[in-house]
């Protein structure tokens, strides 16, 4: 066990913990972008700064992925980290000006004028790669990053309709800037090029998803697919349980 | 050799069944095709048993490998900071004119795909150009006329 310093505040914490957990845990707020808990740290959006003191010396480290090994003291809001954060949030928007969530971070977190660089097109992606991972771990991997350099971005293979695309829209969202776009009517759900049936709960007519995405679910979980959503199963298993005990 | 299904799952079935191999195996298509092509992506994907956009996301990741077929003879012309200053360009412009490619191109002949790179380690030959693993030196516009010829001819390079 360790014990660090956040803000003046005592945290403790095991070794090798992210900076940014402990502090979450510690209520002490540090806005991020690329963070998601249970995809696993990306460390790229460089939100998440903080300052580091260890034996007199101040240093900018990214607390998403910066693992806690000895007792230091911490600054999440200090002179360095804001002035910092506001290049990066600079940075941030003319990578992805049409982006409202950096927007709206920018506002807040003041950042310098970015005038003098050329932001791109039309952008919204800060090319993170959440959306490729959650779209592994919990979807089908219909995309990927594809390229690399500056020409990098996210997408089916041969920017085609992928048949493996379930529509379940874990891709967007996961997604902290808006980047990925879907349009959902009353019957349809269309994203990355390609239209999905959607299904409704048999009772409540709320919608439960895309028809091949219950599908691959029940497949996974080895039953039938899903015809209620979520609320009315709880209440149909609960009417089920109350009849058992005779409790009508 | 041809691009046929029999040809490809003959490279494929070379190793095991394990994504670590996925860049070998698209590696070996390269050489062998001169590309790496989509039915082969798709059936590598099935064999290991990962989606198709895992190995689609690799292969435009390495310049190394391609998605549309090369030339036979790939031409690498180094456009560093030594070969720029004397004279790369007009050495890719020659390679223009000549051949009619520029870079990231193929001929429609499929003979020549010109490439440029950042630094070959031999800046004091600059400027250097690479044609299938064969290094010219102190390249000028007349010996790239016949340098083209001789790879041409099947005297130089492969
Ligand atoms: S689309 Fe969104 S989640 Fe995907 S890489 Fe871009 S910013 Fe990240
Ligand atoms: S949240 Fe830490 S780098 Fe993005």
């Amino acid at each position: 066990m360790i014990e660090i310093q956040i803000n003046g505040k005592t945290c403790t914490c095991e070794p090798g913990e992210f900076l940014l957990k402990v502090a979450a845990r510690n209520g002490i707020y540090i806005p991020t972008l690329c963070h998601h808990e249970g995809v696993g740290e990306q460390g790229c959006c460089r939100l998440c700064l903080a300052e580091v003191v260890e034996r007199g010396r101040s240093r900018i480290v990214v607390s998403c992925v910066f693992p806690v090994e000895k007792p230091i003291e911490v600054y999440t809001d200090s002179e360095r980290v804001r002035e910092n954060r506001a290049v990066v949030l600079m940075l941030l928007k003319e990578r992805a000006p049409e982006s409202e969530e950096i927007a709206r971070l920018c506002e807040e977190y003041q950042a310098i004028d970015g005038s003098r660089f050329k932001a791109l097109d039309n952008e919204k992606c800060i090319m993170c790669g959440l959306c490729a991972r959650a779209c592994q771990s919990l979807g089908t991997g219909a995309i990927a990053t594809v390229g690399r350099g500056t020409g990098k971005k996210v997408s089916t293979p041969y920017d085609e309709p992928s048949k493996d695309c379930v529509g379940c829209l874990s891709c967007a969202r996961i997604c902290p800037t808006g980047a990925i776009p879907y349009k959902q009517d009353e019957k349809e759900r269309r994203i990355w090029d390609r239209s999905f049936t959607l299904v409704r709960c048999e009772s409540c007519g709320e919608i439960i998803g895309t028809r091949e995405e219950l599908l691959l679910a029940a497949e996974r979980g080895g039953r039938e697919p899903d015809t209620l959503c979520a609320s009315c199963r709880q209440k149909q298993m609960a009417d089920v349980l109350a009849h058992t005990y005779g409790l009508e | 050799m041809e691009v046929t299904e029999k040809n490809m799952r003959e490279i494929i079935e070379g190793y095991d069944r394990d994504q670590r191999y996925a860049l070998a195996i698209m590696q070996d298509m390269q050489r062998i095709f001169q590309y790496v092509p989509r039915e082969g992506l798709e059936l590598l994907a099935e064999y290991l048993g990962c989606p198709v956009s895992a190995l689609y996301s690799m292969a435009t990741f390495y310049k190394a490998l391609s998605l549309v077929p090369k030339g036979v003879h790939i031409i690498k012309c180094c456009d560093g900071t030594a070969c720029h200053i004397r004279g790369a360009s007009t050495l890719i412009e020659g390679i223009a004119r000549e051949l009619g490619i520029g870079p990231g191109e193929t001929t429609p002949d499929g003979q020549f795909s010109l490439e440029t790179v950042n630094c070959l380690g031999s800046c004091a030959l600059a400027p250097v150009m690479v044609i299938d693993d064969v290094y010219y030196g102190k390249v000028t516009l007349e010996r790239l006329k016949e340098i083209l010829s001789e790879v041409k001819k099947g005297g130089g390079g492969k």
